[in-house]
Order: structure tokens, then C-alpha cells, then sequence
């Protein structure tokens, strides 16, 4: 696999965003298995250490557990913590901008919430 | 001079002169151990004789220690730790796979037969092929498949993937990443494909005239180096914090590389970015051509 990093974040910090945005997304899933340091060094061509900077920071943030000798896997509770850390995220950082900008072109905060249900089906 | 355990190579005041040309003028580094580094820079720059003296395969001046030992007295001792893949092939045009194989297990003590034909396997190599029969690529793989199942500290590569197609060289780093390198092995690779192998290496070094002009974890470049997009009325001020390099893009657009100066000075400029590594070597090899 070829993979595009861009030259302004360290790699290891995108190899990270990688991992979560595949936790976020399920693809990765509570319980599975992560492919090996060597494993994602070799596929992506990256030196062992920055991959093992990505994993231990992962697991620093325990989103990942590491278990001796076994491999690393996606913690149990992993996509939880990283959807209540996004939702903060959100209402602090973006949401604030988004209500000024739908305040500044007066809309209607009923007909923007037309079609929209609390967990994100339609009505 | 005995360098600490955890250096592999250590070189102090490194030269060697030819009748004509200084190879090397007082070359001091030292490789860590568990590293991937990069000796990168221009033909002619001193690169291949720089590996030849780490390997005890020319004469040199000033201090040099190889894993423990002075390759200029301690060849022997030293050979059992190192591997080495040349640029050039060396294998007789008449040999084949399962001939060399025997002759690698005849001649190194920690060559293990039973790896290097379950790296075989998984090439289109077959035991009965002799090396006339191969494409420069399986050459590669050839000699990667050697190399790999040597319990060597230290390998060396000069330009191990000249030549190759995209293909082959993309799976020979796949190879060392996966089932070579660990913590206690050192690898030092010299390169022209810069781009190619600037995400494996853990250093870079930059060789020019014999002398090494640049040193720096790659984790570091980041912090001490920065690209500035200027437009024209902004030269004289950002020149007055004495970028390294600069050149013209079209539109009146330049743009300044800087060493040391805080990225968030750089961004009330313009627009910043990291440079890449075959940004860096263009900028610091500026001129040695001409």
C-alpha cells in the first residue's frame, strides 16, 4: 500500500489519526488485534520507531492494550472514549463558530433540525 | 579510542586522500545501535570510500571503531558482524542459487541455512538458477535473502536498490523492515532515491567534499528546518533572518528554507511548511557541480 503523509504533522501523529479514525469508523473494532510494528513498517515503509511512537501513545491514551509477548489490540471501551472526546471537541471548538455563522445568516434553528433525530436516523 | 556500547560506529577526523582528491576531510559522526541511517550526498562525494573504511576495505587516516573493533587491524574479527550489499554485483555469472548458499555456510560462522532458504522460497529464485539467468532484481533479492540470514550488528547497503524497478525496491525495504531489522541491529544505506527512503530512516547524514555538513535525527529536521512562501514585497525583511537557500517560483512567488528560526516568526511571512529531505539536500548541495 502507498500512503500520502503530508510534510507539516510528524508521522507518527498521522499513523496515530490513521488508527483512530479506523476505531471511529469500525473498521477497527473493540477486541481486534493491531498489525505488528514490523508489520506496519514494512507496508508503509516507515521506520519501527515511528510506528512504535504511534502505538505507545495509543496506548498512553488508553485506546490500545498492550499485552507482553502477545500483540497489541483496541481496548475495550476505545471507540466510547474517542466518540465522548470528539463530541467535546465539537461543542467546543466548532460548534461555537457553526451557531455564530447560522446566527449571521438567520436561520432558523427548527428547519435546520427538520429530518434529524437525536442518534442520527432519519425521521 | 573504544566508543560506548551502544555506538556502533564512531569516526573521528576520518580521511583519506587519493593522489587527486580528498574522499574524506576529517569526517567525525557515530552511528547509535537499533538505527537506520542514511549517508546521502552527491557522486564523488565521499560516500562509497566512507563504507569502505567502516568495513576495513581501504586505508584510512584519523580513529575509527566498528562495533569494538579498528577495521583496519581487526578485519577478521569484525567481518563475523557485518554485512555488506554492494552497488555492483559481485556474484559469478556461473553460479547458482543452492551453490552459493553452500559457499556462504561454508565461509560464515553465523549464517543460518534454514532462513536464508525460507527467504528463497519466497522469491521467484529456484535453487538450480544460476545468477546469468536472473534480472538485475533477482540478483537483489538474491543477495538480500544472504545478507538477511546472517545474525549480523551491522549492515551496510550502497545503493541496494540502483536499478530496480519500483516494485523490487519497494518490496527489498519491506523485507529488511519486516524480517531484519530490531532494536539491536544498525543499518546504514547510502542512496540517490532520497524521497524513496526518507520515511525508514531513523538519521540522515549529508556527505559533501569529504565532509559531513548535516547530522540530525530525522525527528529533529522538523523542529530546525522551514519553508517560507514569500511574495515579493516581503524579500527584504524575511532575508534579513538569513535563510539558507531561496529560489523563484513563476508568478513572483519565492521561497526561503531557514534553519533555526521559530516557525511561528517564519508564519507572520507567509506560508510555512516542513521541508522534505530532498528539499534539504538540493539547498545544502547547491554548487557542487558547478
Amino acid at each position: 500500500m502507498t500512503v500520502q503523509w503530508n510534510d507539516n504533522t510528524p508521522i507518527y501523529r498521522q499513523l496515530r489519526e490513521k488508527v483512530i479514525a479506523m476505531i471511529l469508523d469500525g473498521v477497527l473494532k473493540e477486541g481486534d488485534a493491531l498489525p505488528s510494528v514490523r508489520q506496519v513498517a514494512g507496508d508503509f515503509q516507515l521506520n519501527p520507531i515511528t510506528v512504535s511512537k504511534a502505538y505507545q501513545e495509543l496506548a498512553n491514551e488508553n485506546l490500545i492494550d498492550k499485552r507482553r509477548g502477545v500483540g497489541m489490540y483496541v481496548a475495550e471501551g476505545a471507540r466510547e472514549q474517542l466518540l465522548a472526546s470528539e463530541r467535546e471537541r465539537f461543542l467546543r471548538e466548532e460548534w461555537p463558530l457553526l451557531m455564530q455563522r447560522i446566527q449571521r445568516l438567520g436561520l432558523d434553528p427548527k428547519r435546520l433540525l427538520q429530518g434529524f433525530t437525536a442518534n442520527g436516523e432519519q425521521a | 579510542m573504544n566508543a560506548p556500547a551502544n555506538m556502533t560506529v564512531r569516526a573521528r577526523g576520518l580521511s583519506k586522500r587519493f593522489p587527486n582528491k580528498v574522499a574524506l576531510d576529517h569526517a567525525d559522526f557515530d552511528i547509535p545501535t537499533g538505527r537506520i541511517v542514511g549517508l546521502i550526498g552527491p557522486n564523488g562525494a565521499g560516500k562509497t570510500t566512507a563504507l569502505k573504511a567502516i568495513l576495513g576495505l581501504t586505508q584510512f587516516d584519523g580513529q575509527l571503531d566498528v562495533l569494538g573493533f579498528d577495521p583496519r587491524t581487526q578485519r577478521d574479527q569484525l567481518m563475523e558482524q557485518v554485512c555488506f550489499i554492494a552497488d555492483v554485483a559481485i556474484l559469478p555469472r556461473w553460479i547458482r542459487v543452492r551453490e552459493v548458499i553452500d559457499f556462504v555456510a561454508g565461509v560464515h560462522p553465523r549464517f543460518d541455512r534454514a532462513k536464508c532458504e525460507r527467504f528463497i522460497a519466497n522469491t521467484q529464485l529456484k535453487p538450480a538458477m544460476r545468477v546469468r539467468e536472473m534480472s538485475k532484481g533477482m540478483i537483489v533479492q538474491l543477495h538480500l535473502a544472504l545478507v538477511m540470514a546472517i545474525d549480523a550488528r551491522l549492515l551496510v547497503l550502497d545503493e541496494p536498490t540502483l536499478g530496480l524497478d519500483i516494485l523490487y525496491r519497494k518490496q527489498f525495504y519491506q523485507r529488511l523492515l519486516e524480517d531484519y531489522f530490531d532494536e539491536n541491529k544498525t543499518i546504514l544505506v547510502t542512496t540517490h532515491q532520497v524521497e524513496e527512503i526518507e520515511h525508514i530512516l531513523t538519521d540522515v547524514m549529508f556527505i559533501r567534499d569529504g565532509k559531513i555538513v548535516l547530522n540530525s535525527e530525522m525527528e529533529n529536521l522538523a523542529d530546525r528546518y522551514t519553508e517560507v512562501m514569500l511574495s515579493a514585497d516581503r524579500l527584504d525583511a524575511a532575508r534579513a533572518l538569513n535563510p539558507v537557500d531561496e529560489r523563484a517560483l513563476p508568478f513572483g512567488k519565492v521561497v526561503m528554507l531557514f534553519d533555526g528560526v521559530e516557525r511561528g516568526h517564519l508564519e507572520s511571512f507567509g506560508e510555512t511548511r516542513t521541508p522534505g529531505l530532498a528539499d534539504l539536500f538540493v539547498a545544502t548541495m547547491k554548487g557542487t557541480y558547478a
